[in-house]
């Protein structure tokens, strides 16, 4: 039996509303590579946060090498050995790879001078002693992400970090530069007796690189398994979880004309790296097409493409046949389009305002609601407010609160509320119950069934499996923004649709079988 | 009935420590005059009757408002947006000069015309000005407070320059040490108070004010102002014009600046000299940043600030005592609103940690 | 030609230097904050206080040093104070800046009334003025004995202090650490050092600054204190800043051209050509400079999404 060199002990981190660490223990064992995976927001990157003493824990301990963590800070973590590599580097983009290297531990002249030389021969000798090629006087913002990622780990190792903790370091890779970073992860483990711990969601790379894995649902450990006695099926479902049982929701009518059409898009993300690489799709009236994918595989940089908040670099795509590459949000929405974004807070509503104001905003120009566009009809407006609060079974102190204090289940009643009634015949939803507890799950749900019996196009991506098959009549899956498979309601159950979120098949291999079943 | 009970507990909240604040600024003002050798009742004796004393003066004192409300709500009108245009003393001095200058040209001109000729020079001088940096930084990005800081010094060493030594609008006039020509007595706004600085200004400004209010709190418009300037993202979301509106809200403010230039010479300095302002709307930024940019609040304040800086003035004639005790005055307020705020920002935080931790143990209890 | 001659003859340089040095003084301080992150428009009040505190001590004590002496401490408090509330309280910098200038300047009026009973300007033969220089083997030496003898000595200190900024930001851990908690405040922390911390220091130094060229002010380049004496040099000092892109040896070469061309316009006055229109060119520049910085900075960016197409 190897030794534990992190020891997590019933660790509990409670956020505001949300409980993101639930009672967690296990082990870490020194020498080996660990990985963690689960689900956006099943807590793994919180409880990382915690090893690495970015967050204090609510309630538990945390022991390194036997010795219990007392003060929680970076600097305490350092000099216990502890390194991690963001998912964000913490790189200062104007100085070069060597001075972002030894940042804090700066080689000295005389005491107090920089010693520019050393910096760059000490950087020389790490990158020959691991392997890690990387120009010393590089500016950074000059490099790859690949080579900042380098730059990243080698600052672990000059730190003398033996534990090292890497948060979706494939996410910004591409293939090739993964399988160089297995490489040196496999080195470091081998030859340095490192501990290596990798948060991940991509279940291939957990078979391909770790020795043991720990697997988290809604910030609880779901458990820890030797990696050989699992494969990724077995990891899928329990990332997956045991089904939530809802009531069967009554879907009736036929899908009819098209009303979303992509063809051959292609999206970048914030980066300017391309996250959707040719997407055709069609959603039809009276229908709901979800979207099955992991997070990062170009879901949302492909609905935001959709709904004009995100240039597309090529291809084209129709709202209601009119092609509407290069239209802003708000023409888009004028062809019959409503919205529910992806993160509620950043692009769904105003905090600081009421949420009355939020409710209003798109119809205040309205006749109904405003003399001549500009002066309010206040009455009318506190009218239709109250009518949304209680139709949408919003809670909370009334139609005059500010939306910044609501909870996120009333925040995102507020973004259904709106975006559902301006009655427009799409519907474009992501994520639409992240956050959200379990009535206003339900709720939100059934509102969204109501609205494609209406006849609504619905094109929904959430990160929720159970949703999406809930809601769905037929699913794409999307692996690093291209689709590998399409399937109609009930012709594929969660497991089987797993292999193609995490990549391990494909729309060929699903031909092929199809061929094999036919044959 | 418990819709406005939220929104009313924050505002209440906030007027506590306004009003705190004000107390102790003014107690601060009160040690600050014992320190340095005078009696601070006195002091404020003075400064009351400086301002309320009799008609004349308290005619100044609501000038004196009047500009540091305009200032003021120019302020509140572009950040509500979000734009911070710090260039409204640029956009003041060439206001005041398109307008003088349009009313000297049209000397013998019916005033029916003239005069709001004079208003539409200045709205649109002022505005113009402010609409350079609102463009630099919506199309560019390119921040627009560095951007009206400079643009200010700009604006006014050219108002200089023109009305100065050799300018090309200097007057002729013997006997001045400068300024432009003076605008003609009948383009002039009557005097409401003899003798007083309060001219028939105070009536476009109060319409001013009112459309100001209205506009932020009671139209659609207000509303997309509101909203893109909170989340300029949510706003594009939600299919505004962000960039048209947080330009036009730029373009509003130097307009109103430009016209509080006007009536500085329209109401009482007849020539544009280029001492027209000093830093007036600096003050108002201040007015307008205490109040949070509340239409309504700056409206009170700036009365407050002009019973200060005005009984200030009064108070150096009578007692002696240097009058800047009013700038130490409001400096002080704006400081303890900071640190008001950053310490409740702390408490919150805190507030927070403590109610997670609870949740925590209910969760646990509940197990 | 003649003209020519009036303006541009070696006491033109001589001015340049003279009306530079406070600005450039300010503009190294405003280069630290700026740094760090910190957006300072509150250096013209700590100039000014500088200026008081240096003329009343320097008065006082009948001793230049202890003037300077005294407002170095003073900006040190100042700068702890302008850091409380901007770094600690995380109050909007802008606020805060004008809050201290308005405080800068109602203080020093009214302390000049109450201390010194005179309004306007105090000027005194007790004031000791800072020392000049003067070095015997340039003396003879054309255009170097008029441009670099006898000045104040504060002309002198303020190139070893530009020199000492680079330095210190360029040759220094905790130049480094300054500019990263100002770049990438995440990195630093991550790191195990506060950016906190270093903002607080940046905050101080720029005090300290402002301190030397307030005392330059009034003790070395005039004898005197007078109300509102800083004179927008805060305002200039920041837009050297941005022009200078922050870099110590561009922001010295943009204060030396503010500093020229406002000697220039003095100049000019004298052939008939008014000042105004010379000193607006300054800040129509830096205007156009941060248009040119950031429109290439944007361009950079468009490149780099086209050629990520290219590659599909």
């Amino acid at each position: 039996m190897q030794e534990s060199i992190v020891r997590f002990e019933n660790i509990s981190m409670q956020f505001p509303g949300v409980l993101a660490n639930d009672d967690v223990s296990f082990d870490i064992k020194k020498g080996e590579v660990f990985a963690l995976v689960g689900e956006n927001g099943a807590g793994k990157s919180t409880l990382m946060n915690i090893l690495y003493g970015i967050n204090k824990p609510t309630s538990g301990n945390v022991y390194i090498k036997g010795q219990k963590v007392e003060k929680f800070s970076p600097s305490d973590a350092i000099s216990h050995g502890v390194g991690m590599v963001h998912q964000h580097f913490m790189l200062v983009p104007s100085f070069t790879v060597a001075q972002n290297i030894v940042m804090s531990k700066e080689p000295r002249k005389y005491g107090i001078f920089y010693n520019l030389k050393e910096a760059n021969n000490i950087t020389r000798r790490l990158v020959e002693e691991y392997g890690l090629e990387v120009e010393a006087e590089d500016t950074v913002e000059e490099i790859s992400v690949g080579l900042q990622q380098r730059v990243e780990i080698l600052k672990t190792l000059y730190r003398g970090a033996d534990v090292l903790i890497l948060d979706e370091p494939t996410a910004v890779l591409t293939p090739q530069e993964t399988e160089e970073l297995f490489q040196v992860i496999r080195k470091i483990v081998e030859e340095k007796q490192m501990t290596v711990i990798i948060i991940t969601h991509k279940l291939y790379e957990v078979m391909a690189i770790s020795d043991r894995v720990g697997v988290m649902r809604q910030g609880k450990l779901v458990g820890v398994e030797e990696t050989k006695n699992v494969n990724e099926r077995i990891l899928a479902s329990m990332m997956v979880g045991r089904e939530v049982l809802f009531d069967d929701i009554e879907k009736t009518g036929e899908p009819g004309e098209v009303q979303i059409k992509a063809d051959n898009l292609y999206v970048a993300d914030n980066r300017g790296l391309m996250a959707v690489n040719g997407v055709s799709l069609e959603v039809r009236a009276g229908e709901v097409l979800g979207i099955a994918a992991i997070e990062g595989n170009g879901q949302s940089e492909l609905l935001e493409a959709l709904t004009g908040m995100r240039p597309v670099q090529r291809g084209e795509f129709y709202i209601q046949g009119e092609k509407s590459n290069g239209k802003t949000p708000g023409q888009i929405r004028e062809l019959g389009l409503a919205h529910i974004p992806e993160d509620r807070v950043a692009t769904g509503v105003s905090l600081q305002s009421t949420i009355t104001e939020n409710l209003i905003i798109g119809k205040q120009r309205q006749s109904a609601f405003s003399k001549y566009k500009l002066h309010l009809k206040q009455s009318s407006v506190v009218r239709y407010a109250e009518e949304l609060f209680e139709k949408f079974d919003m809670r909370g102190s009334g139609i005059e609160t500010a939306v910044g204090s609501l909870s996120g289940g009333n925040m995102q009643k507020v973004v259904v509320a709106r975006e559902f009634s301006f009655d427009t015949p799409i519907l474009i939803i992501a994520q639409p119950t992240r956050g959200v507890d379990i009535g206003a799950i339900e709720f939100i749900h059934k509102q969204i069934i109501k609205k494609r019996n209406e006849g609504c196009a619905v094109l929904l991506a959430s990160a929720d499996l159970d949703e999406v098959f809930r809601l769905s009549d037929r699913i794409i899956t999307l692996y690093e923004g291209k689709i590998t498979g399409e399937f109609k309601a009930g012709e594929i159950d969660k497991m089987g649709i797993s292999y193609y979120m995490t990549g391990s098949r494909d729309a060929d291999t699903q031909k092929e079988e199809g061929g094999a079943q036919n044959e | 009935m418990n819709k406005l009970t939220d929104s009313l507990r924050n505002n209440k909240s906030y007027l506590t420590s306004l009003v705190l604040s004000i107390v102790a600024a003014l107690l601060i003002g009160a040690v600050l005059m014992l320190v340095t050798g005078y009696n601070p009742v006195e002091g404020y004796a003075a400064m009351l009757k400086g301002v309320f004393g009799n008609s004349r003066v308290f005619g100044n004192t609501l000038a004196k408002m009047l500009t540091l409300c305009l200032t003021g709500l120019a302020m509140a009108v572009c950040s509500k947006a979000g734009m911070f245009n710090v260039g409204g003393e640029g956009q003041l001095f060439l206001g005041g000069l398109a307008a003088t200058m349009t009313g000297v040209y049209l000397q013998g001109v019916s005033p029916l015309i003239a005069v709001p000729l004079a208003f539409l020079s200045a709205a649109v001088v002022g505005g113009f000005y402010a609409w350079i940096p609102a463009v630099l930084k919506v199309k560019l990005n390119v921040s627009e407070v560095i951007t009206t800081i400079m643009l200010n010094s700009v604006a006014i060493y050219f108002c200089s320059y023109l009305t100065n030594s050799s300018g090309p609008l200097r007057t002729d006039d013997k006997g001045v040490l400068g300024g432009t020509e003076a605008v003609p007595d009948a383009f002039m706004f009557d005097q409401l108070i003899p003798r007083s600085n309060l001219s028939t200004a105070i009536i476009y400004s109060a319409a001013i004010a009112f459309i100001c209010w209205y506009v932020m709190k009671k139209t659609s418009v207000g509303l997309e102002m509101k909203v893109t300037g909170e989340n300029p993202r949510f706003a594009f979301f939600s299919g505004l014009k962000k960039d048209n509106i947080m330009i036009w809200a730029m373009i509003a403010s130097g307009a109103i600046c430009g016209l509080v230039g006007m009536f500085e010479v329209y109401g009482y300095q007849q020539r544009f000299l280029d001492s027209i302002s000093n830093e007036f709307y600096y003050d108002g930024m201040l007015v307008a940043m205490i109040m949070n940019y509340s239409p309504l609040g700056i409206i009170l304040m700036s009365f407050f600030f002009a019973v200060i800086d005005i009984g200030a003035g009064a108070m150096e004639l009578s007692v002696g005592i240097s009058g800047e005790l009013s700038d130490i005055i409001f400096a002080i307020i704006i400081f303890l609103m900071a640190a008001e705020g950053g310490i409740r920002k702390y408490l919150n935080e805190k507030k927070i940690q403590k109610k997670a931790r609870e949740e925590l143990e209910l969760r646990k209890e509940a197990k | 030609m003649e003209i020519l001659a009036e303006v541009f003859n070696i006491g033109l340089l001589q001015n340049t230097l003279r009306t530079a040095t406070p600005v450039i003084l300010a503009a190294m301080g405003g280069l630290l904050t700026e740094k760090a992150g910190i957006m300072n428009i509150g250096m013209d009040g700590m100039i000014l206080v500088g200026a008081f505190v240096a003329v009343s001590f320097s008065f006082a004590c009948t001793s230049a040093a202890m003037g300077v002496l005294v407002a170095v401490l003073v900006g040190i408090l100042i700068g702890i104070f302008f850091a409380i509330f901007v770094v600690k309280l995380k109050s909007d910098e802008f606020i805060i800046g004008m809050a201290l200038n308005t405080f800068a300047g109602g203080l020093t009026v009214y302390l000049l009334r109450s201390i010194f009973g005179v309004k306007g300007t105090f000027s005194d033969k007790g004031i000791v003025s800072l020392p000049t220089v003067h070095f015997d083997f340039l003396e003879g030496i054309p255009v170097l004995d008029p441009l670099l003898n006898d000045n104040s000595i504060f002309v002198y200190l303020t190139w070893i202090l530009v020199f000492l900024t680079w330095l210190f930001l360029y040759r220094t851990p905790y130049g480094f650490w300054l500019r990263a908690a100002g770049e990438h405040p995440e990195s630093l922390e991550t790191a195990g050092i506060s950016a906190q911390k270093m903002k607080f220091i940046a905050s101080i130094l720029c005090g300290v600054f402002c301190g030397f060229a307030g005392a330059h002010l009034s003790l070395g380049y005039l004898t005197m204190f007078s109300e509102g004496m800083s004179n927008s040099r805060g305002f200039i000092a920041f837009a050297c800043v941005i022009f200078g892109m922050a870099n110590p040896p561009k922001v010295f070469l943009a204060a030396l051209l503010f500093g020229f061309l406002q000697a220039v316009g003095i100049r000019l006055q004298s052939v008939g050509v008014p000042a105004d229109l010379t000193a607006i060119t300054p800040y129509l520049a830096t205007v156009l400079m941060l248009v040119y910085i950031v429109a290439s900075g944007d361009r950079k960016k468009k490149n780099k999404a086209k050629k990520q197409l290219e590659n599909i």
